[in-house]
């Protein structure tokens, strides 16, 4: 319901500490549902809590709604308290002292709501998310997915304006993972609350945002849909980063001249691309089509040849790992490969799979 | 929604510094973290270094008293007080010879302690001893007790004609005990040996157990003997512990000044402590604070020393990491003798001197055992016929008295030393300011350095005359509660700093998202998240305080007397019934008041021990 803008955040920890955050500027549209991505350390979290007002930003300014609640040139920081934000953190710091209706009813009773009427809401909280029958228990008495849905419960009974998500799956098991994913979805729909989430995963990132900003070392990437992130990757880094799989790239500046070089530039030639600007090429391991080709359908598709050394099955489908001139190159099938280990096959790649860089590692648009 | 006030080429100057501070002012006015550890700052800064640092000014400058001796003014630098204590005729009888006896006894309760200490440490983690459990606890004991207590039960069972008052149970028995099995050096030594030997049992007996036996095990499958095993292996490891232990001991018998003065000052064998106990009571001023200073200076550097050695011991801890399984050694046709062994320890260091002390108030000849020789006029009995005290211990208005003010006293120094303990441990945890809190943590510690009787020499320079804004304390119950709370602080704020350390920022900080402010997140979330490690960080000083007499000894006069004034005064006035009827309820109080903790949880026995 709320946007927000980040503008020219830099953070510092400690004056001659390199900056964590060096000049970091976004807008989050009301009720998107963004995902800031990246590694450990890549200043995602510091980010979130900076919205929190848990940290503070050393320069620059936050907007929520076009109104300033931080500008470090004019003084001013709102405290968190009233911020009016909600946070769910990754481990859900839940107080133990306290039952699950106190733990959700404590910031309503903060907010001097008549107790009637907070009692009604923490029970209609509670009965959504599926805990009200845990009310009078402790939070260590609950399992990790029960704890997260009160921790869920105490961040909506207040009703925030903004919802910010720290790793909201990372401590669960997969079927949980997935029941937690269909709630979130569950909220942002209803509520259309606009929601923040971190995480270092990409299939959390994938599966939950409509928006994903990849950050690395303090910057920020990329922002884009799912789709654009994976298919679209606008640099190196989030080409490597995105992918279950890591991403097949060859260096076309290392120096060798080898069969894996020769293939990039027929397939250069093939798809009419100017090869000077290259300076890698991206295939993801899915993109990557193998078997035994005629030699005219080898002219047609400019495929490549390598000796499939290892199949790996994964359950569902298997990874290919192939010997190309002494370059280890992966392909993913979805069906049993009719290949077996030692054996010589063709490799190729469609024009719109192929991802080429500059030197600076940027996207070239083909 | 493009709102690119700030362009880049302003970014570039530098905000003024007036308002980047008045951003910071704002960010930090939530918090007022910074705030309390200034305060908590200047309150030991106060109470704690104040006094110590008044103390060693004391020894270098002139006191009214000595004006006329030093020909120099009041307040004036001097090495009178110096030259008086160290090299002076009377030096001797003042500071060398009670160094050269502390020095004794401390060798020898070191030694002793080993002795019984260290294999008991190994009976109880590494065999399967019987009865493991209550020995792990009865051993323990001695401990829990008042030191000078079991002074008082020797006194009772080996007192003969040289000091008068009652006869001792050997004495009445027919055999009268030579002086140096009476008093001096043996018997104090023996004492405090077996006072502090559960510091070598636990000590040594933890790292045993965390040894890891595939250290002994591959040492073993090289060829090399058991006996190659103990030497090169086992011994280089356990040596920061079993040093450890030793100084631990070394700096607890400087500052114990009960049992010295049971058995020593009535044959003139002082040691440092009851040298520096003589000069304040003969208002001294100035040699006193040479003596504390002494004392001081030992002490530092005995903990220090330990410090150094636990750091040490830390690193090994990283090499003897997993896989230590504590394998327990059979015991086999050892394990009746190790048993009896272990009894008999128990019975020497507890059994047989509590029995005696109970025995004693029962009995108008002590040690006789026949039937008319027992009563319990020191109990309950009136018109006794004795100089004062007329009456049974139970009604005595002094005793009730006493006990009330031990109770209130160290319940209030303990509740007030637990809190700001937790107020510490949030402080120093949380604190933005690096120095501040490093600051606090070391003033905080600062007691621990210093033994409890130059503790309260320090407390008597700083409190015998107003010092705003408190008025003179000396007489007061107010300067025994702050001197005890202080003398706590070194537990109190451990405890406190490593139960915030446990607690995170998390739970606090999802307070704040719910729009809780300090005061109501430290209402309403920390302080109750901490209800278990504050009745610990309340009950453990509690009972080191209620059964302490350096500190309080020469702080309390008759009408603040504390359980353990009243006794020492009792045995001044050589009412040896009634003073060990005092101690008999003192140990019941300490007692109770230990395993009430040890019920209560997490709090050890060893944690106040200094030996984390």
């Amino acid at each position: 319901m709320s946007s927000i803008v980040l503008e020219n955040i830099r953070k510092t920890y400690g004056r001659n500490a390199p900056p964590a955050i060096a000049d970091l500027s976004m807008e989050i549209g009301s009720s998107e549902f963004l995902c800031l991505l990246g590694p450990s350390g890549c200043g995602k979290t510091t980010t979130l809590r900076m919205i929190a007002g848990l940290e503070h930003p050393t320069d620059g300014r936050i907007l929520v709604d076009g109104k300033p609640i931080v500008s470090v040139a004019d003084g001013l920081f709102t405290v968190p308290e009233k911020r009016n934000m909600g946070l769910v953190f990754q481990n859900y710091a839940l107080w133990p002292h306290m039952t699950i209706r106190d733990n959700v009813a404590f910031g309503l009773t903060l907010r001097k709501m008549p107790a009637a009427e907070r009692d009604a809401t923490v029970d209609q909280v509670m009965t959504t998310l599926g805990i009200a029958r845990y009310a009078d228990r402790y939070p260590g008495q609950l399992s990790g997915g029960q704890q997260q849905r009160v921790a869920l419960a105490r961040m909506l009974a207040l009703q925030p304006s903004v919802i910010l998500l720290d790793e909201p799956l990372s401590n669960l098991d997969a079927k949980l993972r997935l029941e937690m994913r269909t709630e979130l979805k569950r909220i942002h729909a209803e509520a259309g609350s606009t929601i923040v989430f971190v995480t270092h995963d990409q299939w959390e990132a994938m599966t939950l945002a409509t928006t994903i900003a990849v950050m690395s070392e303090g910057e920020l990437q990329q922002v884009g849909t799912p789709d654009d992130i994976y298919e679209r990757p606008a640099n190196r880094f989030v080409a490597e980063f995105v992918g279950n799989l890591p991403i097949n790239i060859v260096e076309r500046d290392d120096g060798r001249s080898d069969a894996l070089h020769a293939w990039i530039d027929r397939c250069l030639t093939l798809f009419a691309v100017d090869g000077a600007r290259v300076a890698s090429a991206g295939i993801r391991p899915e993109a990557l089509r193998f078997g035994s080709l005629s030699d005219e359908e080898v002219t047609r598709h400019a495929a490549g040849q390598g000796v499939i050394v290892d199949i790996v099955p994964t359950g569902g489908s298997w990874i290919v790992e192939l010997d190309v001139a002494g370059h280890r190159v992966f392909a993913i099938a979805t069906e049993h490969p009719q290949v077996t280990t030692g054996e010589q096959t063709h490799f190729w790649v469609e024009r719109h799979h192929l991802h080429l860089f500059d030197r600076d590692k940027k996207r070239i648009t083909l | 929604m493009t709102q690119q006030t700030v362009l880049p080429e302003e970014r570039a100057h530098p905000l003024s510094a007036w308002k980047r501070l008045s951003y910071l002012v704002r960010v930090k006015s939530a918090d007022p973290t910074l705030l309390l550890a200034l305060a908590l700052l200047i309150v030991f800064g106060y109470l704690i270094f104040a006094p110590v640092v008044l103390l060693l000014v004391d020894a270098v400058t002139v006191h009214f008293a000595d004006t006329a001796r030093t020909r120099q003014d009041l307040g004036d630098l001097t090495f009178y007080y110096l030259n008086r204590v160290l090299l002076s005729p009377i030096s001797r009888d003042l500071f060398w010879w009670p160094l050269a006896h502390t020095a004794i006894i401390s060798a020898g309760a070191i030694l002793l302690a080993f002795l019984v200490g260290a294999p008991i440490g190994w009976l109880l983690s590494r065999t399967d001893l019987m009865g493991k459990k209550w020995f792990s606890t009865a051993l323990l004991v001695p401990y829990m007790l008042p030191s000078w207590t079991f002074a008082l039960a020797w006194l009772t069972l080996f007192k003969n004609r040289t000091i008068g008052g009652l006869p001792g149970w050997m004495e009445t028995l027919g055999f009268t005990p030579p002086d140096w099995l009476a008093y001096g050096a043996l018997p104090i030594a023996l004492i405090l040996a077996l006072h502090y030997a559960p510091f070598v049992i636990l000590l040594f007996g933890n790292a045993l157990k965390q040894f890891d036996t595939q250290l002994e095990d591959s040492a073993r499958s090289l060829g090399a003997s058991p006996l190659t095993v103990a030497r090169r292996i086992i011994l280089p490891l356990m040596m920061p512990s079993l040093v450890s232990a030793a100084t631990l001991i070394f700096a607890k018998c400087l500052g114990d000044f009960g049992v010295a003065y049971v058995l020593g000052v009535p044959v003139g064998f002082d040691v440092l402590a009851t040298s520096l106990f003589r000069a304040i009571s003969t208002s001294q001023a100035g040699a006193s604070a040479v003596l504390a200073g002494a004392i001081v200076l030992l002490g530092s550097l005995s903990i220090i020393i330990d410090m150094r050695l636990l750091k040490e011991a830390r690193r090994f801890v990283t090499i003897g990491a997993k896989g230590a399984i504590a394998r327990e050694a059979p015991l086999g046709k050892w394990q009746l003798p190790a048993v009896a062994w272990a009894f008999a320890v128990f019975l020497v260091s507890a059994g047989i001197p509590l029995a005696a002390l109970l025995l004693t108030t029962v009995m108008h000849v002590p040690g006789s055992f026949s039937l008319d020789n027992f009563t319990l006029d020191y109990w309950i009995g009136t018109d006794l016929g004795t100089t004062a005290l007329h009456q049974g211990i139970l009604l005595t208005g002094e005793f009730w008295l006493a006990l009330w003010n031990s109770v209130w006293m160290v319940g209030l120094a303990a509740t007030g030393a637990g809190m700001l303990g937790l107020l510490v441990g949030y402080a120093v945890v949380r604190s933005p300011v690096r120095f501040v809190s490093v600051a606090l943590r070391q003033i905080t510690f600062l007691p621990y350095l210093v033994p409890g009787i130059a503790f309260a020499a320090a407390y008597l320079s700083m409190f015998a005359v107003p010092r705003p804004p408190l008025p003179a304390l000396y007489g007061t119950p107010i300067i025994l509660v702050l001197a005890i709370l202080a003398d706590q602080m070194p537990f109190a704020s451990r405890a406190g700093i490593s139960s915030m350390m446990q607690l995170g920022r998390e739970p606090e900080e999802a307070g704040q998202i719910v729009g809780a402010g300090w005061f109501r997140r430290m209402r309403s979330i920390v302080l109750p998240i901490q209800r278990g490690a504050l009745v610990s960080a309340i009950l453990l000083p509690f009972i080191s305080g209620i059964k302490g007499l350096s500190l309080v000894v020469v702080l309390a006069v008759p009408g603040t007397d504390l359980l353990t004034t009243y006794a020492i005064r009792l045995v001044d006035y050589g009412y040896s019934q009634a003073a060990n009827a005092v101690v008999v309820m003192l140990c019941v109080v300490a007692f109770a008041g230990t395993m009430l903790v040890q019920k209560i949880g997490k709090a050890n026995l060893s944690d106040g021990m200094g030996s984390k």
